[in-house]
């Protein structure tokens, strides 16, 4: 009686299904008890913004911030050191940012998607490895915002006929399937 | 169908199959049990720990949260350079007056510095205390369950002294309702 054997398995298999999802809906509701939380899908920060930077020639760095689609950085909470001393960078001019009216910030501007900013050095240092250090700070739209934060890349600046050297990391990126 | 359950020899091995999909659903829905509550999630856990500990406010004397034990307990993580926190403030600031005699508490912990705190508090009018954390406060409201460490975070303990509720994020209308709620 193959028929009848093939439906009593699907019986139980559904039964099986139904104790399945039954405990994993008591589990949930075990632990989920009290006032309903509402927490947002967010990402950590250095998902959020990442910091990646290189040298373009003896005298000149380049920074650049990947920004997650719904996050954004504040241009007026950039800021940007060289270590060791006495290298030192000049004044960075940061791109123009979009323009947000903040109930209590006023007008501030913001950066989206990426922000790419120059940095000369005061003197040219060819061939020297330095440590660029970049503070920034931002928010996400959905309604939260992330500490300052101060991240460090060790680069090295091409010799005086160099090449730019390579885009670097601030963190190494998580591992991620199919990525 | 009227037919009859089947039997022979293929019973005891479907039991076999039951039993083994009932024990692997209980290993399952155990596993999904044990992960979630070690999950950073601390809903329903017991408040004891922030309860014990104490910062300073803004004039710089030292405030244990434990003198609010037996209240509804609304601690807010915030900063003065964080906008979605100062926006919700207000809103804490109107159920404070109005729910404070009936045993809500707002207790802020700011993610800042005194002077700046100072000043803001009084821009708006803050009715509640502002205890000053720091950046030590980040890492507090990461054990107590803000795991990706962003502002404004909220935890609430019942007078009993247990979780109700943290949220990452701005606290809903519909949430602060059931806070208050928790006093009656």
């Amino acid at each position: 009686m193959p028929r009848r054997r093939a439906r009593d398995l699907a019986a139980e298999r559904r039964t099986f299904v139904g104790r399945g999802a039954a405990l994993v809906g008591a589990a949930f509701a075990f632990v989920h008890i009290g006032i309903g939380a509402a927490d947002l899908k967010l990402l950590p920060p250095e998902e959020a913004f990442r910091f990646s930077a290189r040298a373009l020639d003896t005298r000149t760095l380049e920074a650049n911030f990947g920004i997650e689609k719904g996050y954004y950085l504040y241009r007026d909470k950039f800021s940007f050191a060289l270590e060791p001393a006495p290298h030192a960078l000049a004044v960075p001019t940061l791109p123009p940012g979009k323009l947000k009216d903040d109930e209590f910030f006023g007008r501030v501007e913001t950066y989206r998607d990426r922000v790419v900013v120059r940095l000369p050095l005061a003197e040219a240092a060819p061939g020297r490895t330095l440590t660029l250090i970049a503070n920034s700070q931002g928010c996400a739209d959905a309604g939260v915002c992330y500490p300052p934060s101060t991240q460090r890349i060790v680069l090295t600046l091409p010799a005086a006929d160099g090449r730019p050297g390579p885009l670097i990391e601030a963190t190494p990126a998580k591992k991620r399937w199919f990525n | 169908m009227t037919e009859p359950p089947a039997a022979g020899g293929n019973a005891p091995r479907r039991r076999a199959i039951v039993a083994a999909a009932a024990v692997a659903a209980l290993a399952l829905g155990a596993g999904v049990a044990w992960w979630l509550r070690t999950d950073p999630s601390p809903a329903k856990r017991d408040a004891s720990a922030l309860l014990e500990i104490a910062l300073p406010d803004a004039a710089g004397v030292s405030q244990p949260l434990a003198q609010w034990r037996g209240k509804v307990l609304v601690v807010n993580f915030w900063a003065t350079w964080c906008a979605p926190c100062r926006e919700e403030m207000p809103m804490f600031i109107a159920a404070q007056e109005k729910h404070g005699p009936r045993g809500l508490q707002f207790v802020g912990i700011a993610v800042d510095e005194a002077a700046k705190v100072k000043q803001f508090a009084s821009e708006i009018g803050l009715n509640y205390p502002a205890l000053i954390g720091g950046y030590g406060a980040m890492e507090l409201s990461r054990t107590l369950g803000n795991q990706i460490m962003a502002l404004p975070f909220t935890i609430v303990v019942d007078r009993q002294g247990g979780v109700a509720l943290t949220q990452l994020g701005p606290v809903k209308p519909a949430q602060l309702d059931q806070i208050i709620a928790l006093t009656r």
